[in-house]
Parts: C-alpha cells; sequence; structure tokens
C-alpha cells in the first residue's frame, strides 16, 4: 500500500469509469467510417447526424431507468410489457382527441407508478428475486393487455404526434428531451440523497440496511423511476407509430436491450456503480451499429450477432480491469 | 503409546505469512486410537497447523509423517487420499442433496460407468451404523439437524477410510445432549484405530474425551501433556499466559458519567433475562464463547434482530430498537463483526464508504454531499484516523483490514452516536493497528460516549474494558472488573466447575 494520501477529491465524474469517452469514440468512428467507406458522405451531415440520434430515443429513455434498477442491485425485465401498455392505454385514450392527451398522459405515468411500485414490493417485502419479479408481473401486463387489445387501439391526435416529429429547429423533441432526461437522472444520481441511497443499497443491500438505510424504499424507488421512463418510452412510441399496439415493446427486445446498454456502459450488474452517462453510451453504440448496418445494406441478423459479441466483450474487458486493479 | 511409529507426526512445522508468523517451530504427534486435543486462543496457529495438515497451505520448513513415512501434501485431495479428512465448524453438505449422495460426494461408485445407486445406499447405510446413527441415506442433508449432519461429516470421512480425522470445534453449534453424544463417537471411533485431533477451546470437553493435550499461543506450542498432567487451570493458563506491555492505551482516572444505556430484563429467541447498564465515558466489554449470545445482544440493541420482551432507555428516555434505522436514530451506533457483508460497500470508495451514515440520514431533498458529508468534512475525519489509501477515492476493498475498520470507525464518528457498539473491532487487524484502534476506542469514550465491546478476543476484553460482562447460553453469566484475570473471565463464560462435573457423571 501506498503511503501518499491524495487529499484533492476527485471530481464527480471520474467516480465512474473511463466507459463513456471510449464507447463515444468507438460509435463516433464506426459510423463516420462506415459513412466514408460506403460513400455516403451525406449522413455525415445534420440530418443524417439527427437521424442517429433519433434512434436513440425510445431505447435511450428506458435504459436510463433501468440504469436505477440496475445500480440498486436489482433488475427490470418487465419495461419491454410496460411500454406496450403505456402506448396502447395512452392512444386508447386519446382517440385522436387532443383534449384528452394530458388525462391520457396522466393516467400513463400514473399507471406505470403503480407498476414500479408493485415491482419494488414484490423485490423488498416479499424478497422475490428481482429477475423472477419482473419476468412474472411483465407476463401479467402482456397477458392482461393481448386479452384487452388485440391491434392497434386508438390513435393518437396530431397534436401528439409533435412528440416525435416535432423540434426546436433541427433539433427534434425527442432528442432534446432524452437528454435533458439524462441529466437530470444523472444530477439525481450523484447529488441528491436518493442517489446516494441507491449506490448503497447496490453495494451492500445488508451494509444499507444496518446503517439505518430504508433499504425497500430505496429499491422500490429505483423501480418506479425505471418503470415511469417505459412510461414515457411507450409515450413517445405511440406518438411516433400515432398508435399503439400491444406488440412494440416486445418487438422492441426493450427489456433485454436495455439491459445490454447499461452493462455496456459499464454500470456492474452487481449493482453498486455505474451511471446514465455510461449507459447514453451503450445507446449510441448500438444506434451507431444499426446506422452502420443500414448504410451498408446488410440484413438484420448479423447485426444481432455483433451486439451480442459487444455485451460479451465489454463485460468480460470491464471484469478483467477490474482485477488487475490492485493498488 | 510410543512404542511404535505414531499415525501422525508434524515435526518442526514453520510458516510465515506476509508481516505474520503463523507457526514457529510447531511439533505436533497423535498415536494410532489416541484423541489429541489441540487448543489455543484465536489466532494462536490452530487453524494454520490444520490448514498444512490438510494440504492447503505448504509449511516453509518442517517434515510430517504418517506412520513413520514421510510425506508432502501439494494439495487438500492428496492430503485426503493419505486418510487425512477434515471436519470444519462449517459443515460442508449440500443440503439438496441426499445423504448418500452426499457421503459419496466425489468418489461416487460406478457400475458399468453409470452411478452405483444401491452399493452407494448400503454403503451409506452401513457406515451410518458404524457410527450408531439410524438416518436414511435417502433423507436430504438440509433437513437434518445440525447434529444428525455432524454425523454424516463423518460418515463422509469414513467413507475415504480416514485414518486421521480433524474436527474443528465439531461441538459449537450443537446442544449438551448432542454434544456429549459426539464426544461418545469420537471416543468409540479411537477404540477402532482412527486418530483424532480434536479442537476445542470448551474445556470440560476436553477434560472428557481427550488422551493428550497440545496448546498453542502465537505460533509456538507452549505445552504438550497426557490428559491427567493438564487440569483445566492448567490449560487455561498456558491459553492466555502473556505479557500485556502497554499495548492498551490507560484507563480513563475519571469516574464515568451518567447512565447512557439500560437494559431490563430484555429477551428475544436467543437472550433471555438480559440486564445490564452503560455509563458515559465508559469502554463495557462482553465476553463469551461463540454462541454464548454475546453478538445477539449487539444484533439485539441495534435493532438487527430486536429484543421481544423487557425494555431498553437511552438516556432515561425509554426506546425501542425496531429495526436498525429506529436505533440508529434513538442514539446506538454498531460496528459489524463482518465488516465485508454487513459493512462495507466493497467496490466504491474509502470516502463513499465514509459518509453511509451520515446519507442514511440527510434529509430527504439535500445533497449528499453538503454539511457534514462533504468531501472536506469527510477527508478530515479519514485523515484524523489515519486511514492510509492511496487516494481517497481507491475503492475501499483494497486497503488493509485495519484501515477498513477505521473507514468504519470514521463513519461512526461522524454521526457520533451516543453508543457505539464494537463487534470484534480488532478482527483480521495487525497487531499495530490494533492498539490505534483502542486508542480511537478509548479517546471516543473520553469524549463522554459509551462503548459496549463485543469481543472474543480475550485479552482485549480484558486489557481494554473498565467492566466486563460475561454472556453464556443466551444470558449473563456475571460480571467483572475492567483488568480482570483471563481464567475468571473463561471460567465464566465455560461454567468450569459446574459444567465439568455434569459432563464427567
Amino acid at each position: 500500500m501506498s503511503e501518499s494520501q491524495a487529499l484533492v477529491p476527485a471530481p464527480a465524474w471520474r467516480r465512474g469509469s473511463a466507459a463513456p469517452p471510449l464507447l463515444l469514440a468507438g460509435s463516433i468512428l464506426l459510423y463516420v467510417g462506415v459513412a466514408f467507406w460506403t460513400g455516403q458522405t451525406k449522413m455525415l451531415e445534420t440530418d443524417g447526424v439527427i437521424g442517429l440520434l433519433e434512434r436513440m430515443v425510445a431505447l435511450g429513455i428506458v435504459a436510463l431507468g433501468q440504469t436505477f434498477a440496475i445500480i440498486a442491485g436489482s433488475i427490470d425485465l418487465s419495461v419491454a410489457n410496460m411500454i406496450s401498455v403505456a402506448a396502447v392505454l395512452a392512444s386508447f385514450i386519446m382517440h385522436g382527441r387532443a383534449d384528452m392527451m394530458l388525462a391520457a398522459v396522466l393516467v400513463v405515468l400514473a399507471v406505470s407508478a403503480l407498476v414500479g411500485v408493485v415491482n419494488g414490493a414484490i423485490i423488498s417485502r416479499l424478497k422475490v428475486n428481482p429477475f423472477i419479479a419482473t419476468l412474472g408481473v411483465g407476463l401479467i401486463l402482456q397477458g392482461l393487455l393481448s386479452a384487452s387489445f388485440t391491434d392497434f387501439a386508438g390513435s393518437v391526435p396530431r397534436e401528439f404526434q409533435a412528440v416525435a416529429y416535432g423540434s426546436f429547429g433541427v433539433v427534434p423533441y425527442s432528442v432534446a428531451a432524452l437528454f435533458v432526461l439524462a441529466a437530470l437522472a444523472s444530477f439525481v444520481l450523484w447529488a441528491t440523497r436518493f442517489g446516494a441511497h441507491l449506490y448503497a443499497v447496490g453495494g451492500n443491500a445488508e451494509g444499507a440496511r444496518l446503517a439505518g438505510i430504508r433499504t425497500d424504499l430505496v429499491t422500490t424507488g429505483a423501480h418506479v423511476v425505471c418503470s415511469l421512463s417505459a412510461g414515457v418510452t411507450g409515450l413517445y412510441l405511440a406518438s411516433r407509430l400515432r398508435s399503439g399496439a400491444p406488440w412494440i415493446g416486445r418487438d422492441g427486445v426493450y427489456d433485454l436491450e436495455s439491459i445490454a446498454v447499461v452493462v455496456i456502459g459499464g454500470t456492474l450488474l452487481a449493482g453498486g456503480r455505474g451511471g446514465v452517462w455510461g449507459t447514453l453510451a451503450g445507446v449510441l453504440l448500438f444506434a451507431s451499429l444499426d446506422a452502420a448496418f443500414n448504410m451498408m445494406g446488410v440484413s438484420a441478423y448479423p447485426k444481432l450477432v455483433l451486439r451480442g459479441a459487444i455485451v460479451i466483450a465489454a463485460v468480460a474487458v470491464y471484469t478483467v480491469r477490474t482485477r488487475g486493479h490492485v493498488a | 503409546m510410543e512404542q511404535a511409529a505414531l499415525a501422525l507426526e508434524m515435526l518442526n512445522i514453520t510458516k510465515t505469512f506476509p508481516g505474520v508468523q503463523a507457526l514457529d517451530d510447531v511439533s505436533f504427534g497423535c498415536a494410532r486410537g489416541e484423541v489429541h486435543a489441540l487448543c489455543g486462543e484465536n489466532g494462536a496457529g490452530k487453524s494454520t497447523l490444520i490448514k498444512i495438515l490438510g494440504g492447503v497451505y505448504q509449511p516453509d520448513s518442517g517434515t510430517i509423517r504418517l506412520d513413520g513415512r514421510e510425506v508432502a501434501f501439494s494439495h487438500p485431495i492428496a492430503a485426503r487420499r493419505a486418510g487425512i479428512s477434515i471436519i470444519h465448524q462449517e459443515l460442508s453438505l449440500l443440503p439438496n442433496r441426499s445423504v448418500a449422495e452426499n457421503i459419496f460426494l466425489g468418489i461416487e461408485p460406478t457400475r458399468f460407468g453409470l452411478l452405483d445407486r444401491r452399493t452407494m445406499r448400503e454403503e451409506a447405510r452401513r457406515l451410518l451404523k458404524r457410527l450408531g446413527s439410524s438416518v436414511a441415506p435417502e433423507t436430504l442433508a438440509g433437513d437434518l439437524s445440525i447434529a444428525h449432519q455432524q454425523i454424516v461429516e463423518i460418515a463422509k470421512a469414513l467413507a475415504v477410510d480416514a485414518r486421521i480425522l480433524v474436527m474443528d470445534e465439531p461441538t459449537a453449534a450443537l446442544d449438551r445432549v448432542d454434544a456429549s453424544r459426539l464426544l461418545d463417537l469420537a471416543r468409540k471411533l479411537s477404540t477402532e484405530d482412527v486418530s483424532i485431533v480434536f479442537i476445542s477451546h470448551r474445556m470440560p470437553e476436553i477434560q472428557t474425551v481427550a488422551d493428550r493435550v497440545t496448546v498453542l499461543k502465537d505460533g509456538r506450542t507452549v505445552m504438550t501433556a497426557p490428559l491427567a498432567e493438564a487440569p483445566t487451570s492448567r490449560l487455561v493458563r498456558a491459553m492466555v499466559g502473556r505479557d500485556l506491555t502497554d499495548f492498551y492505551p490507560p484507563r480513563s482516572s475519571q469516574p464515568p458519567g451518567a447512565v447512557a444505556l439500560t437494559v431490563r430484563h430484555a429477551g428475544n429467541k436467543r437472550l433471555h433475562g438480559i440486564s445490564f447498564e452503560v455509563r458515559a465515558g465508559e469502554i463495557v466489554g462482553v465476553a463469551g464463547l461463540e454462541g454464548s449470545g454475546k453478538n445477539a445482544v449487539a444484533r439485539a440493541l441495534i435493532g438487527d434482530a430486536p429484543f421481544e420482551s423487557g425494555g431498553m432507555e437511552i438516556g432515561g428516555r425509554a426506546v425501542k430498537s425496531r429495526n436498525p434505522r429506529a436505533a440508529i436514530q434513538a442514539g446506538l451506533g454498531r460496528l459489524s463483526d463482518d465488516r465485508k457483508r454487513e459493512g462495507l460497500l466493497m467496490q466504491q470508495s474509502v470516502r463513499d464508504n465514509a459518509m453511509l451514515i451520515e446519507r442514511a440520514f440527510a434529509p430527504p431533498l439535500g445533497s449528499p454531499t453538503a454539511g457534514p458529508m462533504s468531501p472536506e468534512a469527510t477527508d478530515k475525519r479519514l485523515i484524523q484516523l489515519d486511514v492510509r489509501a492511496t487516494s481517497f477515492d481507491q475503492e475501499v476493498q483494497f486497503l488493509s483490514g485495519g484501515n477498513q475498520q477505521r473507514v468504519i470507525i470514521a463513519r461512526w464518528l461522524a454521526r457520533n452516536p451516543e453508543i457505539l457498539i464494537f463487534c470484534e473491532p480488532t478482527r483480521g487487524v495487525d497487531v499495530a493497528a490494533k492498539a490505534e484502534i483502542y486508542k480511537i476506542m478509548r479517546e471516543t469514550a473520553n469524549r463522554g460516549r459509551a462503548i459496549l465491546m463485543v469481543s472474543s478476543d480475550l485479552p482485549e476484553i480484558v486489557g481494554v474494558s473498565d467492566r466486563i460482562l460475561v454472556m453464556r447460553e443466551g444470558a449473563l453469566a456475571g460480571e467483572l472488573s475492567g483488568g480482570a484475570a483471563e481464567e475468571d473471565v473463561m471460567a465464566l463464560a465455560v461454567a468450569q466447575d459446574r459444567e465439568s462435573q455434569a459432563m464427567a457423571s
């Protein structure tokens, strides 16, 4: 052990890991490289870049919430089904009427929060493994939804489509919203008591409990955030698709992909360490990958292979780095 | 007993770990059919010696002979093949596998390449019968009581035809009836020419079961004698006798202050009739054997396994520790005996770890880095406690045990509770850091805090405490003043007189 003591606190961003900058660089390199290679340099102009960022929105928002769940040492497999529920509920309640927009949004957020509370309560009160608890809740949601709706239900009014299609100048509302939400999430994680408690519970739940932290409330809070983010993603997809269908969450594989990008972003699957900027960088990598394959005109299946390889490689790299990190 | 070659001889064994001489020229032997008790305090070197015998560690120097032939075990499997079986304190049965499957784990008999379940069952039944047990081989191990699991462990040892059986505190988790049954079994096996190394610090047991006794202290053999020459009093003296230099901080010259904590007739599943007081400025030691309930008292006070009856007062106010949060709010704090599991956030920074308690009680909307939780205030505390790390951003898992303990102390000093409970404050901490931790405890008491120190380390109990409470079987067995003889504490903890008579009869 070294005798020296660094008494200068490192800046907060350093407490995460080196993952975000590396992933960012890798994504940009991939995107720019493929654009040049295929000669589609117009993809590097504003429209192309905006398109890339728009690819990030749906997965990005739900992954922000998933980051909270995973940092707290939990996980949420019900997000994909929650997204479907939110989208269908929104478009069903609105039924094309602008005056129902507010009501629909409020109902969706309330239902999402409730699902989060249920997830959290099952995990922290009944002590059911989070994997099983949220898998079960997800199946229940999907079952209820599929029993009630078999196809696109209702539609969203043109005013609501602005969520997905409107923009401030060149920046779409949705992209702006993603980054605002990410900044907000980052603020909550680093600068609030709730954030500190999430890291404590994820780092050592028993230690946190014995230190006087109400770990059940913290876990539940993380799941409420996670379900709310799924609800917001559902609203965004309803707006983008102009209507909600009971399969859009599943088709997007938002449950597994959100977990994948969180882990790629350097958050420990066991909890206690990580952050949203890494997650966002992971989302960007996936989006760049999609865009690159589109530019190359290759079928989507090799993309899956590559995604899988990236997830495994990322976790392997983190594991080796952590093990090698001996002071 | 010396006519033939001994079944087991360990000669001049020396083993050094970084910074610690664990064993220094230790010799130990066991004749065929002998029960040889091995005793010594925590850290005396018993477990290192056993691990060398079991092939887990290799000695730096020295030789091991079995029946006169020199052997060297490079791996635990080599030791097992040579006929050495070790039954650890924590049983290793697979709870969801049957008794027969457990007994033949790794040595499953096969027929035509397939598992021969019938032979397994029959052999298991035969082995268990030899041990006087009627447990069915089909039973799941997890469904058995601890006592029966222990017998299955012994059967497992016999299945590999063990000639040397090491039992590491086998009765620690057993009640008196099961314990004496196990002792009978050990004697019976010894008549079948099995050599038994019996590790225990329960004096009455040793008196009942052993032929010879060896005492280790600070990595050296301090005595080896036939039982007849080793009455309990001599054993205890051999175990604890040591020089106490200025290792422990001087006790306060001031009389203690007002009563900080009162516990009256309190009890729960593990404890009954607990009544005591701790005054401000006092360090009260809580001693007792493993399972005596001394840790249960700490857990009850901090609300982890709360008292279900009786009352508790802090500073004269009646309080209830329903859960850890309520207990801490009432003015209590506890440093766990298991830093890794219950204390530290291993992969988080030293600083984050030091802020944990303050963060737990921060106002809901406040910043977790403001006021007493600011990095500056936290760093100041860590520097005061002389925490050594490459930086306070370093993950706490990379710190030494002593430094980790200081980080936890820093965490509690930030909260500065009225009553601070230290559980095994120096477990896994080197000698120099131990003295530092005692000093911090004494300074904290001198600042008017009340301290309860739960410890299995007798010298520490006697050297640091102002008063000593001794626990036995879930109740207070008695109280001694600070500086009492370790023998007296031990005597209260093991109920030397009455129990030895009861067991001998």
